[in-house]
């Protein structure tokens, strides 16, 4: 689960349709000349009306901090994609959250290449904006089956420097890109950002095999599917062991074998009860631990193990 | 001397200000300011996450009808106090998420009372504990320790009524 965001309802400031059935959204706060900045690759959350969430990149200047720009692509099974389409209007009001970056370029120096297919150009084009105000050179390929159906193609013609924009359109080509024909050769110290349709990943992936560890990155909007929780022991530093049924929690049991701990929220929010773990497979549930807290810290109250868990009590 | 006359004064002679009023509709969502608030007895402001049960910590239980905080402690950490390696900012009363920002108020000394707030009266029974959530959420890392003990009140509504910024809040006796 990822932690808390500030929801803020904003104002759908602009509306305005670009190529392959995509919407490009403007959104400004009603009271607030600014919203709070993003990095290039960071995605925001909207809250429709029914209760659903879906989160969608932010495409536009993060020098910005007056706007957040979304593009929307209308999908054929998308229910909320068509609602968005059919449903806003300019003035209309949305919870929108605060941005965060699961997208997040390097701070390398090196040449950078971007590679995106369809409405995956959306983080893509951000990292564009961003690399072209600091004067990097990049390369971005864009694939998509024809001008008309590649979201945002005006923007980015307008934004990119001569040579760097790649297109590949399969009404001019007759054929998809070879990408491992593209991305035989990488320049020393490049990084590689990619986003596009599940396949496209997975070929762009596979093209990039042999790129050094760490160079290569992409986007995953995959939460992960919690199934109904399962029994797991605990192991503490005196070496006792204590079974965590599923209809417990982690915290309850160490209470009750009278570890002392603080709690507040036992929500997963608060972070009162975190603790350290030192061996086994955490399945952490809370909403608070950063990715990289996570790799030491435990938050007893809602998060899980398979199997063995050992913990710093 | 000196100290005979301050233990001779009243502890209880203080008159404060209700400088803000916010609330949110729902966990997370952003504070909105309000020129008017109607506060239910033994419920909540009308329209706060709190009132309507969709809170972060509604399903708990626990007194939060409405919270509390000093313009003071907000004012202290603008100017950099307390002195925590990493932690500055500004923390707004549109920020804070605590429902009424007051000036001149004592909080910490109110736990266990009863005070006014205009013609309503709050019974303060915790004192507000800062939690990791709001700094995540302000995105303010050491925000938690610069509000430790000093992060306002949670109170119990006795009387109802309609408050404004600008009221007077006054203590009571007992």
């Amino acid at each position: 689960m990822a932690a808390p965001r500030l929801i803020m309802k904003l104002r759908v400031a602009a509306l305005r349709p670009t190529g392959g059935e995509t919407l490009v959204v403007e959104f400004q706060h009603p009271r607030k000349p600014q919203l709070p900045a993003f990095t290039p690759g960071a995605h925001v959350d909207l809250h429709l009306p029914d209760g659903k969430v879906r989160q969608y990149s932010l495409c536009g200047d993060p020098a910005d901090r007056s706007r957040y720009v979304i593009a929307i692509k209308r999908e054929a099974q998308g229910a909320v994609s068509g609602w968005l389409h059919d449903h806003l209007r300019e003035g209309m009001i949305l919870p929108v959250s605060a941005p965060r970056n699961h997208f997040p370029m390097q701070p390398t120096e090196g040449p950078v290449t971007l590679v995106a297919a369809g409405i995956g150009i959306t983080p893509v084009l951000s990292m564009a904006r961003a690399l072209g105000a600091e004067g990097r050179p990049f390369a971005l390929h864009y694939v998509a089956p024809s001008r008309a159906s590649a979201p945002l193609l005006d923007d980015l013609e307008a934004l990119c420097p001569e040579g760097s924009l790649h297109l590949h359109l399969r009404e001019e080509t007759g054929a998809r890109p070879d990408l491992e024909a593209l991305l035989a050769t990488p320049a020393k110290g490049a990084q590689l950002y990619h986003c596009g349709p599940a396949g496209f990943m997975a070929a762009v992936e596979a093209a990039t095999r042999h790129w050094p560890e760490g160079s290569v990155h992409s986007e995953a909007f995959q939460p992960p599917d919690l199934g109904p929780p399962q029994p797991f022991t605990l192991r503490l530093k005196d070496g006792r062991e204590l079974p965590v049924a599923a209809n417990e929690t982690a915290l309850q049991v160490l209470r009750a074998a009278g570890v002392p701990l603080m709690a507040s929220c036992e929500n997963g929010l608060c972070g009162s009860c975190e603790c350290g773990w030192s061996a086994g497979m955490p399945l952490h549930r809370d909403r608070v631990l950063s990715p990289e807290a996570r790799s030491r810290r435990f938050i007893p109250c809602v998060s899980r193990a398979e199997g063995v868990i050992a913990l710093d009590l | 001397m000196l100290a005979q006359m301050i233990l001779q004064e009243d502890p209880m002679r203080w008159t404060g200000t209700l400088l803000n009023i916010h609330i949110a509709p729902a966990a997370s969502y952003e504070m909105e300011e309000l020129a008017e608030a109607q506060l239910e007895a033994g419920r909540g402001i009308v329209g706060d996450r709190y009132y309507l049960g969709t809170g972060t910590y509604s399903a708990r239980p626990d007194v939060r009808e409405v919270t509390l905080i000093e313009a003071e402690v907000l004012e202290a950490i603008a100017i950099g106090e307390p002195q925590i390696p990493g932690f500055k900012g500004e923390l707004l009363p549109e920020d804070h998420r605590r429902n009424l920002t007051t000036r001149g108020v004592p909080l910490n000394h109110l736990v266990g009372k009863r005070f006014r707030v205009g013609e309503c009266v709050l019974y303060a029974a915790r004192m507000n504990f800062p939690c990791k959530y709001i700094e995540e959420l302000l995105q303010m890392p050491g925000l938690y320790e610069g509000l430790l003990n000093r992060s306002g009140l949670n109170c119990a509504i006795e009387v109802g009524g309609v408050i404004r910024p600008g009221d007077a809040i006054l203590p009571m006796e007992g």
